[in-house]
């Protein structure tokens, strides 16, 4: 049995589809792509698949990673050749490598990631940068930033503080014109984490309300981390 | 287009489920829109995840799409944040494969499934920019063709659509978007196509058809011209190994309620149940040959990836040789890690023993749908199976297993009393108490009941549903009967949706009005119990002067004009009628119609 890692970008033709959805495609993309795939003892068989972090809705990514057991050898480029022909437009596998059997599941892996989310004005508003970093800088002086979390075991509504869950925020000029980027590090997997578009809606709050700041986000994950010695290490051939 | 592409990109950014209007799913075509191409596109109106189960879709999209010379492309009735923004916008109703808006296409199908779309289905014209009305539509708009079960009593639709296609069309559509290709290289005018496709057997043109009223009654559909066929007859598949049938089926992203390969054993049902239209307009059985089944259930896994098989039909364990085909399929798929299974199963050993070897993992609960819980009720609508085989059946079933049952019934049946309400809590009171020391721990027993619609084209099409206060009565009956009853849930159909479907299903072209009144008042998604809204439909019928209930409650008598009269779905009426009495002679009570 050998188990390999592939990298992977998600562009905008599939960036509108979920977590689930994706795990659903990669499977049946992968029982047709003839790969000796590898199923889970028991009742009911499952896929030995895995995707490093659930991605959400309406994000863009360029390196994204996944896992498959298979019961035979086979090299990477086959394994990118025969899986490649199976994805529609908009997945795109960049690379392959074995791993050993026993490292720990690719899940476990991530504690971070990078992403970049940059607001596109309304038609008839306008993004205001100034007012942008400075709504950035009073959020990110807050030692507390509780959002309304719902708990699936209990009805109650819980409240989270995600102020520790952001590593990282700045804006970063775009080139091509005057608009912004805003980059986010943010924790990310099995310990916790804080989806972007809530970071987003936070931000939103902070902005003054006499500005007329009417835009829709695009997101795009950038990378995403593992922790290694206390340090955060971009997910890479070397893991 | 690329404008469009991007406004739609825009909206999804606020939508649920952005995936159900952005297509680009494994298999599904992309054709470029050539002039010389027919263009349709086959318009669902429900949810994508409800339309993308439908078989129906799936086989149409293959026929018409694996021929040259045309296309068909899909859409689905966009849920209500989708609708606000598109309004808000102006973005106009599109195609999902090419984002091209529906104006410019050829002609829209619908496929007709239920009585509850049709406010969905005025709401698709009208975000398309297409008039809702036949009469006021123009040379430049798409035809506005109905198909499905529905088509077979299209009366309270007739103004809305330019024809009707009466009953299966996998063979017929292709053949049909030919001649459509053929004409509109004649550049013949719009009135005049549509008189030379009202030609083709199947084909049903409403506007040439006249009502007459008399005393409140409708009592003729006069024809408006010599040329106009006196009775319509259903288009149907005589050979299935012949006919087109998916090999590559689109494979949604979003979870679609039946996300799974689909192969249909056969076509039509001969058990003759009473109340089933689907029994009746899918005559005769026809059957799909094992080699057939194998082969095509071959091709869906590899070209799907799907892991379940569904062998489907109206009454999947009737299939002569069955044990053999499941033999040979566990053959031809082996090692692809396909689970099958076989949906709608009888109450019967033999159904059991099958579902214990194709079942693999957790046995919660088989379904089973006695329908009725007195025997006498059961003969009544011609599901003939005694207590005695429903207890066997169980047994067999609690031996194999599985540790519950969801349980099917209907209320309102023709000839039912208030015994054989409670005969249904009852019923699983016995079979609770039967099994309670057999199982490991008690068994669960799920028990759904609706209410009884009768439809178009069966032996219970005379009958008048079940006054609505009475059925309010009867389920309360249920409620306070299964109160008491650890283990047992009950669930029940909405008694104002099941009037609402009645009234539709029997209804004829006086309800237009009060249809498009509904939909301006903000009906949608009728079928869906939280978007359902009793109050504005009252008041539709009200404003338009409709009496609801005198299409829903009316008893319409052997030689009443019937609203679909007109449209022959291959039983003669005297079976129909023969079949009626012969149901009131299994009961003590008095015939209804005379």
């Amino acid at each position: 049995m050998t188990r390999i890692r592939f990298r992977f970008a998600r562009y905008d033709s599939l960036k509108n589809i979920s977590h689930l959805d994706m795990m659903r495609l990669f499977q049946r993309a992968l029982r047709r792509s003839g790969l000796p795939l590898v199923f889970s003892e028991g009742y009911n068989p499952h896929l030995r698949f895995n995707l490093a972090a659930p991605m959400p809705v309406n994000v863009t990514a360029s390196e994204e990673y996944g896992e498959v057991f298979l019961a035979q050898e086979v090299t990477p480029d086959q394994f990118i050749s025969a899986l490649t022909e199976q994805l529609p437009k908009g997945l795109i596998v960049t690379g392959a490598f074995g791993v050993d059997r026993d490292e720990p599941s690719l899940p476990a892996l991530v504690s971070a990631a990078l992403y970049r989310a940059k607001p596109v004005a309304e038609p008839g508003c306008r993004v205001e940068p100034k007012d942008y970093r400075e709504a950035l800088e009073r959020l990110l002086a807050r030692q507390e930033l509780l959002v309304p979390k719902t708990s699936k075991k209990r009805k109650k509504k819980e409240q989270v503080n995600v102020r520790p869950y952001i590593f990282e925020a700045y804006f970063k000029d775009a080139e091509d014109d005057r608009s912004l980027e805003l980059y986010m590090l943010l924790q990310s997997g099995s310990r916790g984490g804080v989806s972007p578009f809530v970071v987003i809606e936070q931000l939103k709050k902070e902005l003054r309300s006499d500005c007329n700041h009417k835009a829709h986000w695009e997101l795009h994950r950038e990378k995403l981390y593992q922790e290694q010695n206390q340090f955060l290490q971009p997910l890479s051939e070397g893991m | 287009m690329q404008a469009l592409d991007k406004k739609i990109q825009r909206l999804l950014l606020q939508v649920q489920k952005p995936a159900r209007y952005t297509g680009n799913e494994w298999n599904a075509y992309r054709k470029d829109h050539r002039d010389d191409l027919v263009k349709m596109v086959l318009a669902f109106p429900d949810l994508y995840e409800v339309g993308m189960s439908n078989q129906g879709v799936k086989i149409l999209y293959e026929s018409v799409n694996k021929r040259p010379g045309m296309l068909m492309e899909r859409v689905f009735a966009p849920a209500s944040d989708m609708e606000n923004l598109m309004r808000s916008h102006d973005l106009p109703l599109f195609a999902l494969e090419s984002k091209k808006p529906l104006s410019e296409f050829d002609l829209i199908g619908f496929s007709l499934q239920y009585e509850l779309s049709y406010t969905n289905v005025l709401n698709m014209l009208d975000l398309a920019g297409i008039p809702i009305y036949a009469g006021e539509r123009g040379e430049a708009d798409p035809l506005i063709v109905g198909g499905g079960p529905c088509a077979f009593n299209p009366e309270p639709l007739a103004p809305f659509f330019d024809l009707f296609v009466l009953g299966e069309s996998e063979e017929y559509l292709p053949e049909m978007l030919a001649v459509l290709g053929n004409l509109k290289k004649e550049k013949i005018g719009r009135s005049e196509l549509i008189s030379r496709l009202s030609e083709q057997e199947g084909v049903y043109v409403p506007s040439f058809y006249e009502p007459v009223y008399k005393a409140g009654k409708l009592c003729a559909l006069k024809r408006t011209g010599d040329r106009v066929p006196e009775v319509i007859y259903k288009r149907m598949v005589h050979d299935l190994d012949s006919a087109p049938y998916p090999t590559s089926p689109v494979v949604p992203y979003l979870q679609a309620i039946h996300d799974r390969a689909v192969v249909e054993l056969f076509r039509g049902c001969s058990r003759g149940c009473r109340f089933c239209q689907a029994g009746y307009i899918f005559r005769p059985v026809r059957r799909r040959s094992r080699r057939r089944i194998i082969e095509t259930a071959k091709q869906q896994i590899a070209a799907t990836g799907y892991e379940e098989l569904s062998l489907a039909s109206l009454s999947s364990t009737d299939y002569p040789g069955l044990e053999e085909l499941i033999g040979e399929l566990d053959q031809a798929l082996a090692g692809e890690q396909v689970k099958c299974n076989l949906p709608s199963l009888r109450l019967d050993s033999y159904s059991i023993k099958l579902a214990d070897r194709l079942h693999r993992g957790r046995r919660s609960k088989l379904t089973f749908a006695p329908e009725a819980a007195t025997e006498r009720l059961r003969k009544v609508i011609r599901k003939n199976i005694s207590e005695a085989e429903i207890f066997s059946a169980l047994n067999d079933a609690v031996e194999a297993g599985w540790q519950g049952f969801k349980l099917y019934f209907m209320i309102g049946l023709p000839t039912e009393r208030v015994e054989d309400v409670e005969a249904i809590v009852d019923l699983c009171q016995r079979i609770r108490q039967h099994f309670r020391h057999k199982a490991g721990s008690r068994i669960d027993i799920s028990v759904s009941v609706s209410t009884f619609v009768p439809k178009a084209h069966t032996p219970f099409q005379w009958e008048p549903q079940l006054l609505l206060p009475m059925v309010t009565e009867r389920q309360e009956i249920l409620q306070k009967g299964f109160k008491k009853m650890p283990g047992v849930d009950l669930s029940w159909h909405d008694a104002e949706t099941s009037f609402l479907e009645a009234v539709f299903a029997r209804g004829d072209r006086r309800l237009a009005p009060a249809l498009e009144r509904a939909w301006s008042l903000g009906c949608r998604f009728d079928g869906w119990t939280e978007n359902f809204s009793m109050p504005l439909w009252q008041q539709a019928f009200q404003e338009t002067g409709i009496e609801p209930g005198d299409f829903a409650w009316r008893r319409f008598e052997y030689d009443d004009f019937l609203p679909w009269d007109h449209l022959h779905c291959g039983i003669e009426k005297e079976v129909l009628i023969r079949e009626h009495q012969k149901a009131f002679a299994c009961s003590e009570a008095r015939p209804g119609a005379s």
